[in-house]
């Protein structure tokens, strides 16, 4: 992980701040909370038992996804990072207009929120 | 900073997200908070250490480091919260701190995008579904919350695939293995800068009347100067021919540029996402169609009496 560091300093205080280059040490830190989140989501995702919450922790790692795309952008200075977003939020927008369709159609069948209470369908 | 203690730190962090989720009582939970944070505040001085001496210009990186913390913890409370919709407001933070994060990145456009996209538009939908399907708790009276949010599911054989993927994770944003795309210079991102300016002839005329009110016509591409200005022909109302020198600060800014990239780059992404969205509007328009007058039970039963009656017959 120490090797993770090895990008090289590419740019003097006084231009960073003019904000026409990144600095290498903001580009490590987000990188790693982006790796976090990514693996927080995960593990909310195996560990919950309710469909709206697991669908949530699927969020949460479309954010750690935004972050990472963002960070490379900026290491980059390549603004398709940031157009990736744009289609990330895309969709999100429409996972999450018909996953929770389906949820409210499930939870009207079964009347609980449990994903256990379709566990028929994974055949075990 | 030898690797395996940062392993270290993220088996201690892993520790108390574990005892986090399965502790019954307040003080288990209390102890994993804290082995949690501590484990999280050990990674993250590692890191510090390895950026070298901070000689004083701590500056850029106090905000990714207080928002950061402030994500990764209520991304913590998300998964371990055992009401939903709390675990739903927690989201919404985790969406404010990612965009504070976006912000120090200098993604300005994506960050309030984020948040009037994420914590306005997405969030609400969720919000809603969860006081829809909020059921009464089952059971015993003063629980609030029902048995499967309270109890994770194999929390030490997820928690161990999540930190083996950290691992594969941190593996693949090492620089020095995969053979990476080397970083641009600051000259070379000012030149990409007034390319930029170029793309856009109407941006690039008004810059330039900016400096000379009476340009008419620009006649060339911006010419990149050493200190992070530029140089272009331009044609004056007079019919004269003579260049007008651009400082940096008249570069194109960062949303400008982000969609100049949307249109110009990605058009046919672009046209791709509203398909995506018209989709999804269909579909949730046929998900909510009332198709279900009878459950599965009922179903059943109707089927069982329409058989009883063709046998009496």
């Amino acid at each position: 992980m120490s090797a993770l560091l090895n990008i090289t300093p590419i740019v003097t205080q006084s231009l960073a701040e003019l904000g026409v280059a990144a600095d290498p040490r903001v580009i490590q830190l987000s990188l790693v909370f982006s790796a976090l989140l990514f693996v927080i989501g995960l593990i909310g995702f195996m560990t919950r038992r309710n469909m709206i919450v697991m669908f949530l922790c699927t969020e949460l790692m479309f954010q750690a996804a935004a972050l990472a795309m963002v960070t490379y952008g900026r290491m980059h200075m390549d603004f398709s990072g940031q157009v990736f977003v744009i289609f990330i939020l895309t969709v999100a927008a429409a996972e999450a207009a018909l996953a929770l369709g389906l949820v409210v159609l499930l939870y009207r069948r079964r009347e609980t929120l449990n994903a256990d209470a379709w566990s028929e369908l994974g055949e075990c | 900073m030898p690797a395996t203690l940062l392993y270290c730190a993220c088996l201690a962090s892993a520790a108390g997200l574990y005892l986090l989720m399965r502790g019954r009582n307040g003080s288990v939970r209390g102890v994993g908070t804290i082995i949690g944070l501590g484990g999280l505040a050990w990674l993250l001085s590692a890191l510090l250490e390895s950026f070298g001496p901070l000689a004083g210009d701590v500056g850029p990186l106090l905000l990714p480091l207080i928002f950061g913390t402030i994500a990764i913890a209520s991304a913590v409370r998300v998964i371990t919260h055992h009401r939903p919709v709390i675990a739903a407001l927690f989201f919404v933070l985790v969406v404010v701190a990612t965009a504070a994060m976006f912000l120090s990145l200098h993604a300005e456009f994506m960050a309030f995008a984020l948040i009037i996209v994420y914590a306005g538009a997405i969030l609400i939908t969720y919000l809603f579904v969860l006081m829809l399907a909020q059921q009464s708790p089952n059971g015993d009276g003063d629980e609030k919350s029902s048995w499967y949010d309270r109890t994770p599911r194999e929390p030490a054989i997820a928690i161990l695939a999540g930190f083996i993927m950290l691992v594969g994770l941190i593996e693949a944003m090492d620089d020095s293995k995969n053979n990476a795309i080397p970083t641009p210079t600051v000259a070379q991102a000012q030149e990409a800068a007034w390319n930029d300016l170029d793309r856009l002839p109407r941006a690039l005329l008004a810059a330039a009347q900016d400096v000379k009110p009476t340009t008419a016509e620009v006649l060339g591409p911006p010419l990149v100067d050493e200190n992070g200005g530029a140089t272009i022909a331009v044609r004056l109302e007079d019919d004269s021919e003579t260049t007008v020198k651009l400082t940096a600060d008249q570069s194109p800014s960062n949303t400008r540029r982000v969609g100049l990239s949307l249109v110009a780059d990605f058009p046919v992404s672009l046209e791709m996402a509203g398909v995506i969205l018209l989709m999804a509007m269909f579909g949730a328009v046929v998900l909510a169609r009332k198709q279900f007058e009878y459950g599965e039970d009922e179903t059943r039963a109707a089927m069982q009496e329409a058989a009883d009656r063709s046998n009496e017959s």
